[in-house]
This record gives C-alpha cells, sequence and structure tokens, in this order.
C-alpha cells in the first residue's frame, strides 16, 4: 500500500491540481445557484497527522456546521463541506430568500433550515467530485448528504477513524469558497476532501505521478 | 491547585490526585477514565478505534480499545494502585453522521468502541460504574480527582456528572 509519509512534492502539486479543477466546478455550480459571484482559494494538499486534525483546522471545541458525503467507486473518498455557524445561517438565508422572496417566513423549524444546507452542500460536493471523475475517467456513486452541528473535533473524528486504521497520516485537499451574502456579509466555507488511501493510489498512477 | 492535562488524540495519561484530566470534543472517540480511589491514582485515554487487529503497528497504546485498557491499567499499578480497587468511567461513541441508503459500517465506529472497551473492562475484571454514550452528539468530558467525577459536557443538552 501507498506510504504517505513519503509523498513527494510532485505529487503533491498534481493532487493540489485536481482540488482546483473540483473547486472551480463546485464555485460555478454554487454560482449558478445563487446567481452570485464566487471567489476561491487556491487549494492546499497536505499530509496531516491524524492526532492533530482538528487544531490544523482550528479550535477543537468550536461549534461548526458540516455536510458529509462519501463517494463510492474506484476514487472512494469522504467531502465535507464545513462552515461556521454563522456563515452557514447566513448561506441558508441566500438560498431560501431565492426561493421564497419577502414572503420567507421568520421561524423555520431546524429541520427545513439543515434540509437546505444540506442541499447546498450537496451540490458543492457533487460538482467537486464530477470533476475529478470526468478527469481521471472514474465512475462514482455518491451517498445522500449528511448534515451536523457540532464541535470541530467531534466531527473530524470521521475521518480521523477512517485513517487510523490505516497508519497515522491523512492527506487533505483543502480550499474555500467565499461570496456576499444577502446584505453584503461575506460568507465562507471550507471544501475538504479526503481520499481513500487506495484511491489516492489510483488516481496518482491515473496522473501518472507514481 | 490541581494540574489539568489534556488528554489528545489516541493519548492516555496516568496521574496521581489531585488532577483534572480533560479531552474536547469526542465525536465516535471514547473518553474513558480508570481510577483508584484509595491510592488517589487516575488514568484517562483518548481512544479512536475498536481493535489494534487490522493495524500494521500500534504507534500509540491509547489509540485503540484493547490496547488503551491494559496499558492505563499496568501503568497505573507501577504507580501503586491496586486492581482490585479500580473502576471505570466512559463518555463518548457517538455517530455524528447518519448517511440513509449508504453502506457506512465506518460510521458506527462509535458503537464499537463503547462495545469494544466494555468488553475489555469486563474481561480485565475492572467494574464500570457509569457511562454516557451514543447519540449523534459530541461530548467535551473532564475528571476530576477531587470527587471522582466524571463531568460530560453535550452540545444542546448541558452539563452532567456521571
Amino acid at each position: 500500500m501507498l506510504d504517505l509519509s513519503s509523498f513527494n512534492n510532485l505529487q503533491l502539486d498534481a493532487i493540489r491540481e485536481v482540488g482546483n479543477i473540483g473547486t472551480g466546478n463546485a464555485a460555478t455550480a454554487l454560482s449558478k445557484l445563487l446567481s452570485r459571484m464566487i471567489e476561491m482559494d487556491v487549494p492546499k494538499a497536505e499530509l496531516i497527522s491524524i492526532y492533530e486534525l482538528a487544531e490544523h483546522y482550528g479550535d477543537p471545541t468550536e461549534i461548526i456546521a458540516a455536510v458529509f458525503v462519501r463517494s463510492l467507486g474506484d476514487f472512494a473518498c469522504s467531502l465535507i463541506f464545513i462552515q461556521s455557524e454563522e456563515d452557514a445561517g447566513l448561506l441558508v438565508d441566500l438560498l431560501l430568500r431565492q426561493q421564497f422572496g419577502d414572503s420567507l417566513p421568520p421561524d423555520l423549524p431546524q429541520e427545513m433550515l439543515d434540509s437546505a444546507l444540506s442541499e447546498v452542500g450537496n451540490i458543492i460536493l457533487s460538482s467537486f467530485l464530477n470533476a475529478i471523475n470526468l478527469l481521471i475517467g472514474t465512475r462514482h456513486q455518491i451517498s445522500v448528504p449528511g448534515v451536523a452541528h457540532d464541535m470541530l473535533a467531534a466531527i473530524l473524528d470521521v475521518v480521523a477513524s477512517i485513517f487510523g486504521q490505516m497508519g497515522e497520516m491523512a492527506l487533505f485537499v483543502n480550499t474555500e469558497l467565499k461570496l456576499d451574502g444577502a446584505d453584503g456579509k461575506a460568507i465562507s466555507g471550507k471544501i475538504v476532501m479526503l481520499p481513500d488511501p487506495d484511491a489516492l493510489e489510483l488516481l496518482l498512477r491515473k496522473l501518472q505521478v507514481l | 491547585m490541581e494540574n489539568s492535562y489534556n488528554v489528545g488524540m489516541a493519548d492516555m495519561v496516568v496521574v496521581s490526585a489531585p488532577a483534572k484530566l480533560i479531552t474536547l470534543g469526542l465525536g465516535s472517540c471514547i473518553g474513558l477514565v480508570i481510577f483508584d480511589s484509595v491510592a488517589k491514582i487516575a488514568g484517562m485515554a483518548h481512544i479512536m478505534l475498536p481493535d489494534s487487529r487490522g493495524a500494521k503497528k500500534v504507534e500509540k497504546l491509547g489509540k485503540f480499545a484493547d490496547t488503551a485498557v491494559p496499558a492505563i491499567v499496568d501503568e497505573m499499578i507501577k504507580k501503586g494502585a491496586s486492581k482490585s480497587r479500580m473502576k471505570a468511567k466512559i463518555a463518548g461513541g457517538a455517530q455524528m453522521f447518519a448517511l440513509p441508503g449508504t453502506q457506512t459500517d465506518f460510521l458506527a465506529v462509535g458503537a464499537r468502541n463503547v462495545k469494544e472497551t466494555t468488553e475489555m473492562l469486563t474481561k480485565m475484571g475492572i467494574a464500570l460504574v457509569a457511562s454516557d454514550t451514543g447519540g449523534n452528539k459530541g461530548r467535551t468530558v473532564e475528571f476530576s480527582t477531587t470527587n471522582w467525577m466524571l463531568t460530560v459536557k453535550t452540545l444542546g443538552k448541558g452539563k452532567s456528572e456521571i
């Protein structure tokens, strides 16, 4: 199996480029959905110790909103869309206002808000993944999205436990999307992709850097 | 003044009283405490996974339920604790996401962590005196050797002492 600790810069660059293509597609899809300009960051491909995941992303006890999907197929991976609670609220508000206009009822139940959030997250993450599968010529099947509002560290346990079985490091592709909310307030969200260890090997081979 | 120890992911800490053992943001992981209130010794592990059988090597004994339990017990005995007086408390093992219709064994790792930890304790003859496990919310735990209580904070449910 692939030894994550022996990754070279060429391989990390190739993976970052894959992240770039995914992010571009995700930003386009979000832009169409919300009819807004979306700014995207240059993605990073990083090898991180699974024991320090939460610290790497921020305060382990910070409450965040996360949308999680699993992709199965040749290129199996986990994808998470992470936002601060405030930003997730603004994003949902933006989407719902677009649908309902000013007739948007003020006290929507949490399930309804979560359903909207999971839909936005799903569109972002599936677009990200579609671009990658198209690039490397693999087929995939994506799960329904799951939503959670909880401590950053608790959320990241999900991915830490997948990688923990295999070793101590995980490869993350990180990127950030930014847009302006309804009242001009900036909204941002992080896309995090973690290819399963077997999928990484396939990805590198397809990119001809293995 | 109590010393506070933050027990990071897959870590294990054994201390003599007075001390406070803290683990932040447990999702599917388990916060396991074993203590001997007579010898005044306590240990905490932040367990990530149920068993080490599939692992190539065990880098940290606190990582797996089947290695963490015996490792804490050994370390406590070295410090002067008696196995017959040891008691255990656990918290954690939640399932953060549910994805209907998907094969999601890996999402249920929390439940397997609880099961394996409980079985290991039974195997070693250590009484599990309190637990707060499962559900779909993360927990933060704090164990104090002043009253040997484990304070569990859960989002939306507040604080409880077990």
